[in-house]
C-alpha cells in the first residue's frame, strides 16, 4: 500500500502543477452543453415529460459529466514516462508493478472529482437543479469520477501496449462512439430501432441513464446499481488488463 | 575471461546470456562474465555492441532468451525483487519525472526501497549534498542542465546504498567538466565497496575508472582483462604510418621484416606496426621507405591504447570516442 500511495501522491501533484493537461479536457463538454442547449431548447421546454420539469441542460449534464472524466490524460502520462526512462527506473525498483497503476488511477479519481465539480457547476450556471439535493451531487461527482477511474484503463492499456505516444492520445476517440450511441440525447423510446438497440447494449447508456437520475428524478435506486455495476464491470476488466500487461512488459 | 580475483566472490556472473529480439535481431551471444565484489567493471564497445540489453537483462529489466545471471548471489531469473533490492541501476536514457523537485524524486525513490519519514528526508538530504546538488534540490528537474539530472539519476540510484551499481554510459553526452565530476563519483561510491558495473563506448573513461574490463561487439565478447594486460598483449609501441593515398600493401611490403615488429594491423588510410622499440623502428621505416621510394603522410610512435586492442579484436577502431577526452 505505502507504494502505491507514494506513486499515488506523485501522480496527484502531477495534476496539480500541470494544469494546462486537465483544464482543456474541460473545453469539449461544456462547448456541447452550450450547444445543445443553445440548439433544442425550444425543441424540449421544461413541459416535455422526460425532463421532469427542468429545462435541457439537466438532461444533458451527465453527458458533459462523462466528456470531462472520460480522458487519455493517465495514458498518456505513463507513456511519456516510458519515453523518457523514468518508467524504467520503476521498473527496477523492488515495488509490484501493479502499484504504477494504482498510482495512476489515484490521480485520475482527484482529477475526476475535479473537473467533475467544474462541469456541475456550470451545470449549476445554466440553471440545472439536483433533484436528488446536495448528497445527491456528491454521489453524482463521485459516479462521475469513479468512472473516469474505470475509463482510464484504455489509455493505460494503449500505452503500454504501444508504448507510442500518438496511438495513446488517439485512444481517447474510443469514447465518441461509446458515448454517442446512447440515449445521450433523448431517452431510449425516442431513438430509432437501431439506436435504441445500439445505445441498450452499450454500457455506457446505464452509466448516463444513472447520473441523469440524480439529477432529474432524485433515488432511482435500481437505475443507481446497474450505473455502479457498469462502473465496477468496467474498472475491473480493465484495470486487470492494465496490469496483466504491465507485469508482462517487456516479456 | 580471466578469472575474477581469487578471494572475493562474484558480485555479477553470467553464463551463456543471449538475447534475441523480434525479427532475429541477436543483440547479445552468449557472454560469459565474471565481476568481483568490489570492483570497478567496465564493458566497452561501440553503439548497438550490446552492452545495454546485457545491463537490461542483469537488472532483471529484459529477460535473456538463453542463459544464466546472477547478481549479488542471486538468481535474476528466479528472483528479480530480490535482485531489484540488492542493486542500483542508473541507466543510458536518464529517467527522472520532470515535474517533480530533485528533493521529492529522491524522497519518493527512498519510499520505493522501504526508506521513510525522516530516514528518507536525511538520506535525500545526505544525497544532494554529496552530488553538489543541495542548491537546485527545491528546483523541478527539468530544470537542471545535462550533468545536473545525471548526478541526480545516480543519486536516485543510490538511496538505498546497493551492493552493486550499474551505470550504463553514466558520461554519454556530458561535457568535460561533468565527466570528471562523474568519473569522481564513481571512484568515491566504489570506495565505498559498491561494485560498479559500467558500460561505456569511451576509451579513456574505462581505461581511468575500470579495474577489469570485457570489450564487446556484435553481441560478443571479444577481448578481456585488466587495461594495463590487454595493452600489453598489443605489444611495447605502436607506430602509426598515415599513408595519405600511398598503397597499403606496396607500403608493407616497403617496410618489410622490421626487428622487434610484433603485429601489424591494415586500416582504411593507415598502418599500425605494434613493435618492441617505436623510436628505432621509426629511422628503420623512414630509412626503408626512403629507399623503397614509396610516399607516405606521417609517422608517429605511441603506447598502444585500448583502441588499439579493439583493432586487434575486430579489425575496426572503437567507435563513438570522438567526444573530448577528459584529462585526468
Amino acid at each position: 500500500m505505502t507504494e502505491i500511495a507514494l506513486l499515488g501522491r506523485r501522480a496527484v501533484r502531477e495534476v496539480v502543477r500541470m494544469p494546462e493537461a486537465t483544464i482543456p479536457t474541460l473545453f469539449i463538454p461544456l462547448f456541447f452543453l452550450a450547444v445543445n442547449i443553445g440548439q433544442v431548447s425550444k425543441t424540449f421546454p421544461s413541459s416535455t415529460p422526460f425532463l421532469h420539469g427542468q429545462g435541457y441542460a439537466a438532461f444533458q449534464i451527465p453527458v458533459s459529466l462523462l466528456f470531462a472524466v472520460s480522458t487519455a490524460t493517465s495514458g498518456l502520462a505513463l507513456v511519456t514516462e516510458i519515453d523518457n526512462g523514468y518508467f524504467d527506473k520503476l521498473l527496477v525498483a523492488p515495488i509490484r508493478r501493479s502499484s504504477i497503476i494504482w498510482g495512476r488511477l489515484t490521480a485520475d479519481l482527484v482529477r475526476g472529482v475535479m473537473l467533475s465539480v467544474l462541469v456541475l457547476i456550470a451545470g449549476l450556471a445554466f440553471g440545472v437543479h439536483v433533484k436528488s439535493g446536495v448528497l445527491g451531487s456528491v454521489v453524482l461527482v463521485l459516479m462521475a469520477a469513479l468512472w473516469g477511474v474505470a475509463y482510464a484503463g484504455i489509455g493505460l492499456l494503449v500505452a503500454l501496449r504501444t508504448r507510442n505516444v500518438q496511438a495513446t492520445n488517439a485512444s481517447f476517440l474510443v469514447f465518441f462512439p461509446l458515448l454517442f450511441l446512447t440515449p445521450n440525447f433523448v431517452p431510449f423510446d425516442r431513438l430509432t430501432g437501431l439506436m435504441e438497440a445500439l445505445a441498450r447494449a452499450n454500457p455506457v447508456s446505464y452509466v448516463i441513464e444513472g447520473l441523469r437520475s440524480l439529477v432529474l428524478q432524485g433515488w432511482v435506486l435500481h437505475k443507481l446499481a446497474i450505473c455502479m455495476g457498469v462502473i465496477v464491470a468496467t474498472g475491473l476488466l480493465l484495470t486487470w488488463l492494465s496490469v496483466r500487461t504491465i507485469e508482462r512488459f517487456d516479456r | 575471461m580471466p578469472a575474477q580475483s581469487e578471494m572475493a566472490p562474484a558480485a555479477i556472473e553470467a553464463r551463456g546470456l543471449e538475447r534475441t529480439f523480434k525479427g532475429g535481431v541477436e543483440a547479445v551471444r552468449g557472454i560469459e562474465l565474471s565481476v568481483a565484489a568490489g570492483e570497478v567493471f567496465g564493458f566497452l564497445g561501440p553503439n548497438g555492441a550490446g552492452k545495454t540489453t546485457t545491463v537490461r537483462m542483469l537488472c532483471t529489466l529484459l529477460p535473456p532468451t538463453a542463459g544464466s545471471a546472477r547478481v549479488a548471489g542471486v538468481d535474476v531469473l528466479r528472483d528479480g525483487a530480490e535482485v531489484r533490492r540488492r542493486i542500483g541501476v542508473a541507466l543510458q536514457e536518464i529517467g527522472l519525472d520532470p515535474i517533480q523537485t530533485g528533493r521529492e524524486l529522491l524522497e519518493l525513490q527512498c519510499g520505493l526501497y522501504g526508506i521513510n519519514g525522516a530516514d528518507a528526508r536525511a538520506r535525500a538530504e545526505e544525497l544532494l549534498e554529496l552530488l553538489g546538488l543541495a542548491d537546485a534540490a527545491d528546483r523541478r528537474t527539468k530544470t537542471y542542465s545535462g550533468g545536473m539530472k545525471r548526478r541526480l539519476d545516480l543519486a536516485s540510484a543510490l538511496v538505498h546504498s546497493p551492493e552493486v551499481l550499474f551505470l550504463d554510459e553514466p558520461t554519454t553526452g556530458l561535457d568535460p567538466a561533468s565527466r570528471l565530476t562523474v568519473w569522481d563519483e564513481v571512484r568515491r561510491i566504489n570506495a565505498g565497496g559498491t561494485t560498479i558495473f559500467l558500460t561505456t563506448q569511451y576509451m579513456e573513461e574505462a581505461d581511468q575508472l575500470c579495474r577489469r574490463l570485457a570489450i564487446i561487439d556484435n553481441g560478443r565478447i571479444v577481448a578481456g582483462g585488466s587495461p594495463e594486460e590487454l595493452k600489453d598483449r598489443m605489444g611495447h609501441d605502436v607506430v602509426s604510418v598515415g599513408l595519405n593515398g600511398a598503397d597499403p600493401a606496396a607500403t608493407q611490403a616497403a617496410i618489410g621484416e622490421l626487428p622487434g615488429l610484433e603485429r601489424v594491423m591494415v586500416e582504411q588510410d593507415a598502418l599500425a606496426l605494434y613493435v618492441e622499440d617505436g623510436p628505432a623502428s621509426i629511422a628503420e621505416i623512414v630509412r626503408r621507405l626512403d629507399r623503397t621510394g614509396v610516399s607516405v603522410g606521417s609517422i608517429s610512435v605511441a603506447r598502444p591504447t585500448l583502441d588499439d586492442v579493439f583493432l586487434q579484436a575486430t579489425g575496426r577502431r572503437l567507435e563513438g570516442d570522438e567526444e573530448p577526452a577528459a584529462a585526468a
